[in-house]
Order: structure tokens, then sequence, then C-alpha cells
């Protein structure tokens, strides 16, 4: 078990330290740019494997929470800019642009850059919080709940594009300053951005791993496989589930904020339907219940799709490609890369490990003989 | 007075839109346990081949939905023997599938329509508006929903009253003891898909000459669906037509007062604490358990 264990640790840091070696080799401000987006999406990726695949809570509006970090960061650095159209009081230019003449009092915390990034954890967890509080009360669960994070993720989409005035309505928050903190100034389009998502992704990979090696990740698995005799084992599974809600939350809040500070603004679409079916299929591509699967599968995804948009021969077809890929990858490996790799490991090893078994057999005769 | 009837009725013609996306949507789900994520491609490619065979062959809206419903029922059988049928067993992964197979048709139509708006033209004979209690309203509008309530009334008749309908329901309720019993689920199962992906590709046609045509419509319609089946209860027709008519004459009254954006979210927080208190919908279809 010991073994097992190091050896997934080990596992776990090479990709991390092959992820930060990054910027020595590759010195293309645009591609850093790119490579810092898909290590975003891993993070988000992480947050979803935490709850779909330990908790088993197929969370269909990931993209909400990852939406509500994506303001915060994006409200702390647009009242960072020095308003170019407008000049008052530092307004910010959309609100001025729809007479709004005071800063909204909701917008007035955001002055302060620790508030923000506080905010871009924690606004993500409540939510969460207060969803998973009236979901798992209730004792929701499958299909009903994928459909409640659907539904509230669609009904604050709807809010912020409809309320244009505090939040920019489609066109998001957009000509932000660039994010800096400690003396050190992270452009979207340089190393130091990459190193920040990427000891962000390293921090968080080890964090959930932390998570689903303790003993409340034990109980999330059982409460995935049978939820009702873990209840029937006394456990309040309404609040285990709610705290991995929880934290998923804030880990996709995390991601959101990074996002932001990488593509240098903050949109809609950033909660949307799309987006969060695509981060679904991520964890699905690499396996939900790993989730050095799920950020291989992310990394993996989005590098495929960007690649295949870019070149002029897939322009048009790498939809199409991606959408058949994810369908032969369902039909074939419902346990995603990871799951596929794990099982060809074990056949590899098959004989190997048979015959231990059978030995180990021997020894419990043994020592039972020895018993009696 | 007539303002109440001309709002009653924008109530009923968004209902009989909601109605005739939620009933193939509630069919598959109700009957197969698929979650058919690919539901609202199933409308768009119905909304195309009005546009197709009308720009192509210069057939009328009401001409070809005979054509439209064979078509999607053969791309539903087609859908249900490559992919679904292997899924059966894994529920949640049906989601997984046939979003990808509607990502895949989307693009598809991207690739050979082009992904500009197209547009239908509404019949002529139902181009006039009729006059209904002081109220005026479009006769297209009253036209969908008679198609509505009589394509509601089909199926309603097939799983009731048809030998078909009864195989149906004995897989429903149990389908181990229903292959024992010599009926074949598997063939069963196929029909009911391509069923419904023909009552959508109808849906999708009707609504082509009230909305504009596009590659990316089906999305929206397939959230709105699933409220529609989930609130009205799965495995109750009588429920999806409930809920719907509830869905549209809300959303109709709150756009009303507010507008369309408030409406939607707010009749969304409703569906939402509904599911929580009552997930298995209003209208529960009585079953032996």
């Amino acid at each position: 078990m010991l073994g097992k264990i190091s050896t997934q640790i080990i596992i776990y840091a090479i990709v991390c330290l092959a992820l930060l070696i990054v910027p020595v080799f590759l010195d293309d401000a645009f591609l850093l740019n790119k490579f810092s987006r898909y290590l975003v999406f891993a993070i988000l990726a992480i947050s979803l494997s935490l709850s779909w695949g330990y908790a088993g809570i197929l969370n269909l509006g990931q993209a909400a929470t990852f939406g509500i970090g994506s303001y915060c960061m994006a409200m702390g650095l647009k009242l960072r800019t020095i308003p170019v159209h407008t000049g008052s009081d530092g307004l910010p230019d959309f609100m001025v642009w729809n007479n709004v003449t005071e800063l909204p009092f909701v917008w007035q915390p955001f002055h302060s850059m620790t508030f923000s990034l506080l905010a871009g954890i924690f606004l993500p967890a409540i939510f969460a919080g207060f969803l998973g509080w009236f979901m798992f009360g209730g004792r929701i669960t499958g299909v009903y709940a994928a459909i409640i994070t659907l539904a509230a993720m669609v009904v604050l989409n709807l809010l912020i594009i409809d309320q244009q005035a505090y939040t920019g309505g489609f066109n998001g928050i957009t000509d932000l300053a660039q994010f800096d903190i400690a003396g050190i100034t992270f452009d979207a389009y340089s190393a130091s951005t990459y190193y920040l998502v990427a000891i962000c992704l390293a921090a968080t990979l080890f964090a959930a791993l932390a998570i689903t090696r303790s003993k409340t990740g034990l109980i999330l698995q059982a409460i995935r496989d049978q939820e009702d005799r873990v209840r029937f084992f006394g456990y309040d599974v309404a609040r285990y589930k709610t705290f991995v809600f929880m934290v998923s939350a804030a880990i996709a809040g995390l991601a959101g904020m990074l996002y932001t500070v990488v593509m240098e603004f903050a949109s809609p679409t950033f909660l949307s339907v799309p987006l969060s079916l695509s981060v679904v299929i991520w964890v699905a591509v690499g396996g939900r219940q790993s989730l050095l699967g799920a950020v291989l599968g992310a990394l993996l995804v989005t590098g495929v799709q960007g690649t295949l948009s870019e070149s002029e021969a897939f322009l048009d077809t790498w939809t199409l490609i991606m959408g058949g890929l994810f369908v032969v990858i369902v039909l074939v490996m419902p346990k995603g890369l990871a799951g596929a790799s794990e099982m060809l490991a074990t056949r590899f090893f098959a004989k190997e490990a048979s015959s231990r078994s059978i030995t180990s057999q021997q020894e419990i005769k043994a020592s039972l003989e020895r018993a009696s | 007075m007539d303002l109440i009837v001309s709002q009653l009725l924008t109530g009923l013609s968004i209902s009989s839109i909601l109605m005739l996306v939620a009933l193939g949507l509630a069919i598959i789900y109700g009957v197969t346990g698929v979650i058919n994520l690919a539901h609202g491609e199933f409308v768009m490619l119905g909304a195309y081949c009005a546009w197709l065979l009308q720009t192509q062959l210069g057939l009328g809206l009401i001409v070809s939905l005979i054509p439209i419903f064979i078509i999607l029922c053969l791309f539903g059988w087609i859908i249900e023997a490559v992919v679904i049928r292997h899924l059966y067993d894994r529920p949640l992964d049906t989601i997984l599938a046939t979003w990808g197979i509607g990502v895949m048709a989307q693009q598809v139509v991207r690739l050979l329509a082009g992904g500009e708006l197209r547009y239908v033209e509404m019949p002529v004979s139902l181009s006039s508006s009729v006059n209904i209690l002081g109220a005026t309203e479009s006769a297209y509008r009253l036209f969908v929903l008679f198609i509505a309530l009589g394509l509601f009334v089909a199926t309603w008749y097939i799983y009731r009253k048809t030998t078909f309908g009864l195989k149906l329901r004995a897989i429903t309720q149990n389908r181990a003891i229903a292959s024992s019993f010599g009926v074949n689920s598997s063939r069963v199962y196929r029909m009911t898909f391509a069923y419904g992906a023909g009552v959508a590709g109808l849906a999708g046609a009707l609504v082509s000459p009230l909305k504009s045509v596009s590659p990316e419509m089906g999305t929206t319609y397939v959230v709105d669906a699933f409220m529609v089946v989930v609130l009205g209860g799965v495995q109750s027709l009588f429920g999806t037509m409930a809920s719907s008519a509830i869905l549209g004459e809300l959303s109709g009254l709150l756009a009303f007062f507010s507008n369309d954006t408030v409406a939607k979210a707010v009749v969304l927080i409703a569906i939402v604490i509904l599911i929580r208190f009552r997930p298995q919908g209003l209208f529960v279809a009585r079953m032996r358990s």
C-alpha cells in the first residue's frame, strides 16, 4: 500500500515538474499564453474530477463558479485601470456608457486586491455551499442534481447579461489592468504568468490528492458507490457532499481568476453551457476517477482542439473530429484514458500479479494452519 | 379583456412550441432513460430539412412535414443503432455521448449549409391573423398549437391503445420480465428513439418560420425542454403537456411584467425549487413498483 502511494505521488510530482520547466525551453509569448490557458483548464478539470469522480456529483454548471471567480478578478483589475474613454472618479467605462454615475456598492470592496482575491475563492464556495445545502439536504442526486446545477448556471448567466450597467452585459469586463502582487507584474504573455498558473495547478493537484486520500475522501468515494449504506452507518451524507461541492467550487473559482489574468477580460461565455459541458468532456476523456487523468484530459483535449482549429486542413472539421472522438471514448473507455491505461498496465503485469496472489493465498493457508 | 386574451394566447403559443420540443424528449427519456442532449440538434435538423425542401424542391412547409418526420425517424434509428444501444445501463454517460453527437450534427450542418441564419417562409394560407374575442393572433401560431395537440393525442393513443404501447409500458415497468415474456425490448427501444427524433424534427420544422434557423438554435431549446420534462414528471405524458402549459403561460406573463430575461430566470428558479421538493415532478404516472 505504502509503495503504491509513493509511486502515485512520484508520478504526480514528475508531471508537475514537467509542466513547470516548459518556459525554460519555450520562449514564445503567444505559445506561453496559450499553454497558460490550457493549464487553467486543467485546474478547472481537477475541480470537477473531485466532485464528479470522487463524490459522484455530476455538476453540469461547473462553469458558474469558474465565472464567478473570473468576474471577481476582473472587477478588482478593472478598478485599477485608468479609464481611457471617460475620466470621472475611476468609474469603469461601460458604466459611464450605461449612464451609471456612481460606483455601485457591490463594486466598492473590489478596490482592495486582497478582497478581490479572497472573493474569487470564497464567493464561488458560498454559492456552491448554498446550492449544495439546498440540493443534498433534499437528497437530490443523479440527473436531478445535474439539471439543478445546469439551471442555476443559466440563471446566473442570464442575470449577468441582463444587468449590463453593473456587469458589462454581453461584452463582459474588458480593458483590465495587469495583475501584480508583491512587486511582480503578471503580463499575460510572459513566463511569469505561466509560472503562476503552473504553481497554482501543482498546489491544487496535491491539495486535491490529499483530500481524496484523507478519511473524508474515502467516505466521499463510499457515498459515490453506495450512498444509502454510508447513511445507514450514521454519516451525514449531505454534509460531506456539500463540503466537496464547496471545495470544488473554490478550486473552480481559483481557475476563473487565473483565466481572467491570462485572457485579460471576463465574459458571460465563461459561465455558459458550452464551457460547462467542455469541462465534463475533459474529465471524461482523461478519466473521471483520477485527478491526474483529469489534468491530462484537459491538456490533451484543449491542446488538440487548439492545434486542429488553427491548422489549415482541419479548420472546418475539428469540432466534428472532437465530437466523434468523444463519442468513441465514451463508448469504449468508460473510465477515460486513465482507466484504459490502468487496465493495460494490469494486463501487462497480470502474470506477475497472479503469481503473487497465489503466494499470498499459500501464505494465508499456512498461517491458518499455524493458528489452528 | 382583449389584453387578457392576447396574453393567454401568447402564453399558449410559447406553450405549444415548448410541448412540441419536449414531447420527443419526454418519450425518449421516459421509456429508455436516455438523457438526450442531442435533442436540440434533432430539432435543428428538422428546421434545416424544412429550409432545404423549401429552397431546393419548392415544397411548402405543410407538405414537407411528413418527409421531415420520416427523415428524422431514420436519423434517430441510426443513432440508436450505432451509439445509444450500448449505453442503456449507463444513463449518465448518455448525457456525454449524445452531447458529442449534437456537436457533430451542428458542425456537419455548418459545413453543408453554412453558418449564416436561414429563413423558412410561412405557408401563404396561414400568414393571415385571426380575431379571437377581440384579440388578434397569427393563424400560423394557432396551426402550431393544433398540430402540437394533435401530436400529443397521437402519442397518447400509441402509448395507451396499441399493442406497441402495451409492450412499451411493460418494458418501462420491468425490462427483464417483459423480455422474458417475449417482448423484443431492443426493437421497442429503437422504435421509441426513432419516433422521439421524428417528433423533434417536426418541432423544428414548425418552429422554423417563427425563428431564424441556425446551427446553434438547438441549444436553447434543449435546456427548456429538459425543464418541462423534469417538471412534468418523467413517464407522464399529461405531465409534459401540463408543465409546458404552465411554463409557457408563466413565461408569457412574467415577460409582460418585466422582460424576457428576467422571466426566464424566474421560471428557472421556480423549477429548481420545485425539483428540490418534488423530484418526481408535478404529475406522477401511476405505476406498480
